[in-house]
This record gives C-alpha cells, structure tokens and sequence, in this order.
C-alpha cells in the first residue's frame, strides 16, 4: 500500500514526570514538502522532534514511518533519515572530510563525500580542521553530515539559530533545493518569516499541543479579511489609546509598537490621521501589512512567538 | 564493520592531533620513565656507587714482629678492593690512610670532620694491641676477650651504610678464617649464605628492565581510567554523542569502535615506551613472550572498560574525572608500585586482592622475567582483570546513555 505521506503521526504523548511536554498531538507530513513546526519556547516542539529523530521514546501514541507502524524510531528508518540537531557539537580536531566519512559509515547507503562536500559549498574547507570553521560553514557541515545517506525524510531542527543574514540565506537556500529534489523535509523554527518562506505546511504548538495546523495562507486566513496598520509612538497616554479605539477596531499596544485590525482600510487610515492631530501623536514607521503567523499565534494564545 | 572501524581512525587520529591527550598518552609517560631511568637507575648499580673509606691503623709498629697480623689482613683486603678492576671498572670506593709518620690521633679528628661534611662513609680505626689481642684469642683456648676495632660512621648517608656493611662482612670473614685455621670454629655448625638470584641467571636486573612494564601499565592504566571516560563524557557533554545517536550507529558499535581505537593507541604507546627503554636507556626486556603479549592485551582492555564503567555511571565530564580521581588512588597505592603490601590493615588487604593492577603487574613483570609473583597463583592473574571486565562491560551497557540526563 502506497501512501501520500512520509510520516504519520497519531495521538503522540510524552511526560517528564508531571509535566506533560507533547499532550496527544497528531499531524502529518505529505512528501516531497517541507512541514513546519512552529512554536514558542517550551511548546514541545523539541520533544516532538527528539521523538521523531528517535533520540527519545514517547509514552504513547503511533508513528508511521516509510509506510511501517512503529511505536518509537527504528533503527531501520534511521537509515533512510537525515538530522540536522540543533545542538549537536563534532570532534573538533576532525577534518571537514573526515566528518563526513564517518557519518556516512553508519548507513549502508552512502553519497559520495565529494558530492556532499560540493552540495553544502566545503569542498574548499574539506582539509579543515573542525575548530577553524566559522558558525555557518559549521552548519553546512552538519547539513553535509545529515545528508550523507540520500535520506527521504530529513529534520532540520532550528537550521538558522545564531547564523548571520547571508549564512541564513544560504541555508533557505539548501532546503529549498531539498525540498526540489523531492526530499521530504521536518523543520522547526522560532522564526516566523522563515517559516513562511520555507514551508508547505505548518502546525503551530503550544502548551504540548498542536493548537491550529495548515498552510501559511490557510492559517493567516483565519484571522479573515483584516487589514493591519503599524506604526511606532514614542510614547501614549491611556486617554489616547481610548480615542483611539473609538475609531478603530482592535487595537493592541506592544511597548512603543501600536497596531490595528480593519476591513476598510481607506477609512481607518482617514480616521487615524485624524487623530494623530486632534492627540498630537505623531507616527513613526507607519506601515500597513497582511496578517502572519505572529498574529495568528497571537490571536489564539494572546502571547508572541517570542514570549 | 566499517563504522567501526571509522570510529577508531577517528578516535586515533583525534588524539593525535589533541595537544592535552597527546602529553598524557605519549609525552608524560615517556617522561617519567626517563626521569625514573635517569634517578634510580644510578642507584644498585655497582659501577656508579663510589665512597671513601678511612682506615687508621694505630697497630703498626707494634705489629710488626708477630707470625700474623690482623690489621695487614684488614688493611690488604680493603686496598684489593679499592684498587681499579681488571674490567677497567671503577673501584667500589677509594681507602684513605694517614701518611706515614703522621699524628693518628690528629688524623682521626681531622677525617671525622670529613664524616659530618659527608665526604666519608666510615672511618675504620685499629687500635693498639689489635694483633696482639688476635693473637692472644688464636694461641690461648681460654682467651675469650677478642680485639676490637672501632668503626665511625653516619646515620644520615645512604654510603656510610653500604660502607659499614662492606668493612663488617670483611671483618666477620677474617675472624670466621681465623677461627677455622686454628680449629676453633666448627664449621658443621656454621651457617652459609648462598645468594641465588632468580629470574636473571647471566645478568643482572637493570632498573629500566624493572620499571619500564610497570610505566606501561600505568600508561594504559592512566589512559583507561581517565583517558576513556574523558573522551566519552566530554563529548556527551559537547552533544557529539548526540549526532552519532541520530544515526543508525548502536552504543555498542560505537563502544567496539572507540575500544579499537583505544587499542590502537596502547599500541603506539607501548611501542614508543618500549623504543624508548631499550634504544635510550639499554633495556633488555623482551615482550615477545605470548603471555606478555596476552597480559599486556589484558591490562588495556581492564582499564578501558573502568574507562567505560565511569563513562556509564558519571553525569557529567567533570564528575566522571572525580569518579576516576577516586578509583585511581586505591588502585594505585595499594597495587605494590610505591610501598611494600605487607602488614596493610585486613579492610585494605581486601582491596589489595581485588586490585587488578597488581596482578596485571606482577604477572608482566613475571613473564618477561624481572619479577616472581607473590600475591596470588597464576589463573588469579586472568581471574580478577576478567571479573572486573565483566562487571565494567554489563554496567555500561545497561547505563551508558548517549544525551545528558533531563
């Protein structure tokens, strides 16, 4: 039986002690697709891929994996698995190469070194000592250590944390192209634009729970036709932030950060400047955008992604 | 098998290029056993002992009419052996006698002063009457009174020690050939010491034959208990174990790797050890025996799997090189390496004969032919290290953990 999916998984539960860190979630994930999972610090979404990279048991629920049921990872799927950790450190004293040759020991299906060297952009640093990369040839390498095996399924746990603009860019980059070769691809992140550039699908987790699931735009659609305008203040009184939710629907204050939902855009912008003069509240980087997944996370737990 | 076997060139090839591990696997051990060889390798070696001995014989002239003199014997025997060897070795020690003529009694005062400084060992001094008295005990049956001469010495000096113990068997021999020749001494009842050194038939032991196996267990034994759990804890610590973990490598694959890869740098130790011994400090031990190779395979693999044992029980890196501090220091000092096992109270007795160092020792030092063993019978030797194998391996297959504890 051929399925359309990589993975499935159903009612997936994990304790530590009391604390319930993945509370029942279910998703899953289509092939040759990059799904996201997207949540705030202590989500569960570490837990959830520690279990789906089979460092950890769960207490309950069912993965399907390749087709095969099974209660935790085997080590025959591992096989057909690549895992970029998000904490995951290598022998320093190792060679870029070296590095790579071993990991591709540990599978029976192998790449060539020279062809993951060249697809992560090392074969100049293939003769360098661990120790000497900078954080995002790093990376490229533990990508290069992930891909060694020609998986069908690859996890990208939090690829971009603490790398620079153009080492983040190049690493869209790479999953982008994965994910044109048909790989199949799991990724977390704490970074909404990331997300929204990179994924097919998203299940955004919070509390152990997946609280809403679907693309990007079926996800921000469900905050309906809303328009939101933003703009900076250096500072705003409560009397002023009562005018101006009398002329405006859902306003929220975040520090200096004031923004509004509305449907009639030309008539709420009528209306904001209007107060700006009447209050003597001037604007800064006044902007209008569509809603992101921010707002949706906002929307449903009342906190940001970064809380 | 080819994970495996990446996993010790990796393991080989990092601690080669580790600058930490590589003074602890190679450069520390080859400094001390050349600091050992340098130090104590002078001391028992007969060649590179040297001391002066005074002998004042104030006997001379009295002497000098009787059938036989006590003192020119003394004085004959003591010279023999201060004199160059035909070998062209040097002597054990140089005599020094007052000028003829000279002040005795000047003299002495003079060389008991060269005591103190500790320019002489003893100062042997043969008084008045000397042969006379001998005399008198030879030709007079009833005469039980004897002579007596008068030895200074230094409770402070190692030499004056040797000295002493050289000029009392001289004179002991003499009195003892004395007696015999006169028929006073029977010798049905004396009793004959017959030095029979066992182990060394045509040579005697050099020091670096002595010392160079016990520097090689303590090499794989430093390496094992401190250089394995190192390895793995702090790479836990660094979450490499983490990726391996990922992957479809099992903890036992990845121990088999890491354990060849140890192997392999007990190798490289021991044949630098060994190079070293022989070609810089002339040692003439060979491990070619199967039972020395066997050993040797043995103590490498114990202490790798204490190694282990800490790895699977420590939470940390840092607790796991206290874990190792702790086990190091009974299996060290009661393995007989520093002091003597004799007369330990029973509850250390007890950890003296649980001590695989010890056997392991003994039973190297036995087959290439520096040592007998006298603590247990020879199976004790592979009894004790297997037991300690056993327990150290079920331990860190059933606790070894891969990921820091949550």
């Amino acid at each position: 039986m051929t399925h359309d999916f990589i993975m499935k998984v159903s009612h997936l539960t994990k304790h530590y002690g009391e604390i319930i860190a993945v509370d029942d979630i279910s998703f899953v994930v289509p092939k040759a697709t990059v799904f996201t999972v997207l949540g705030p610090n202590g989500a569960g979404k570490t837990t959830t891929m520690e279990i789906l990279e089979g460092i950890r048991e769960p207490d309950g629920g069912e993965i399907v994996l390749f087709g095969q049921p099974m209660k935790r990872i085997t080590r025959a799927a591992k096989q057909r698995m690549g895992v970029l950790l998000q904490e995951g450190g290598f022998e320093p004293h190792l060679k870029v190469r070296e590095i790579i040759q071993l990991f591709a020991s540990f599978f029976e299906n192998r790449v060539s070194v020279d062809a993951i060297l060249e697809q992560v952009a090392l074969t100049e640093k293939a003769g360098a000592q661990v120790r000497t990369l900078s954080g995002g040839q790093r990376q490229r390498m533990a990508v290069g250590a992930a891909l060694v095996n020609d998986p069908d399924l690859i996890f990208f746990d939090e690829p971009t944390t603490g790398l620079d603009p153009q080492a983040r860019r190049n690493m869209w980059d790479i999953v982008s192209r994965l994910k044109a070769e048909g790989k199949s691809i799991v990724l977390t992140t704490h970074y909404m634009e990331e997300a929204e550039a990179l994924s097919d699908s998203i299940c955004i987790m919070d509390h152990g729970k997946i609280i809403a699931q679907g693309t990007v735009r079926e996800l921000t659609g469900q905050l309906g036709e809303e328009t939101l305008i933003e703009f900076r203040v250096d500072g705003i009184l409560e009397n002023q932030l009562s005018a101006l939710s009398a002329c405006c629907d859902n306003v929220r204050q975040d520090g200096g950060l004031v923004t509004l939902e509305t449907k009639d855009l030309p008539s709420t912008m009528s209306e904001l400047l209007q107060w700006s003069e009447t209050q003597g509240v001037p604007f800064q980087d006044l902007r209008v955008r569509q809603p992101n997944l921010e707002d949706v996370f906002l929307t449903m737990t009342g906190r940001t992604l970064r809380e | 098998m080819k994970d495996v076997l990446a996993l010790a060139k990796s393991h080989v090839v990092t601690a080669l290029r580790e600058r930490v591990t590589l003074f602890w696997f190679l450069v520390f051990p080859a400094f001390l056993l050349t600091i050992l060889t340098l130090i104590f390798g002078q001391v028992g070696q007969e060649e590179n002992v040297h001391f002066s001995i005074t002998l004042i014989n104030h006997d001379h002239a009295e002497s000098s009419n009787l059938p036989f003199s006590a003192t020119r014997v003394i004085e004959e025997t003591l010279g023999s052996l201060s004199e160059a060897r035909e070998s062209g070795a040097q002597p054990l020690f140089t005599l020094i006698q007052p000028a003829p003529g000279s002040d005795g009694d000047a003299f002495l005062e003079q060389e008991l002063v060269q005591i103190r400084r500790g320019n002489r060992a003893a100062v042997l001094v043969l008084p008045g009457g000397f042969d006379e008295a001998v005399l008198s005990g030879i030709l007079d049956e009833t005469d039980r009174s004897g002579a007596t001469a008068k030895l200074y010495m230094s409770h402070t000096s190692v030499a004056s020690e040797t000295a002493s113990s050289i000029i009392e068997q001289i004179l002991a021999e003499i009195d003892r050939t004395i007696l015999i020749q006169t028929g006073r001494f029977d010798e049905t009842q004396a009793v004959a010491v017959v030095t029979d050194w066992i182990g060394q038939e045509e040579e005697e032991t050099r020091y670096v034959d002595f010392v160079l196996p016990g520097i090689i267990l303590m090499g794989f034994f430093t390496n094992g208990l401190f250089g394995v759990p190192g390895t793995i804890l702090f790479n836990r610590d660094r979450k490499v174990l983490r990726r391996y973990w990922v992957t479809p490598l099992s903890v036992g694959r990845y121990l088999a790797g890491f354990g060849l890869g140890h192997l392999s740098l007990c190798v490289v130790q021991f044949a630098l050890l060994f190079a070293l011994g022989k070609y810089a400090f002339g040692a003439t031990i060979q491990f070619t025996h199967p039972l020395s190779i066997i050993i040797l395979v043995l103590a490498a693999i114990t202490f790798m799997a204490f190694g282990f044992f800490i790895a699977a029980l420590a939470k940390s890196a840092n607790a796991g090189m206290a874990v190792a501090n702790i086990l190091n220091m009974p299996m060290m000092f009661l393995s007989g390496m520093f002091f003597p096992l004799v007369g330990l109270p029973i509850f250390m007795m007890v950890i003296v004969y649980a001590n695989p160092v010890i056997y392991l020792l003994e039973a190297l030092r036995q087959s290439v032919g520096v040592q007998t063993s006298t603590l247990m019978p020879f199976p004790w030797t592979f009894i004790v290290p297997l037991f300690w194998i056993a327990l150290c391996s079920l331990v860190t297959i059933r606790r070894l953990r891969w990921d820091v504890a949550r």
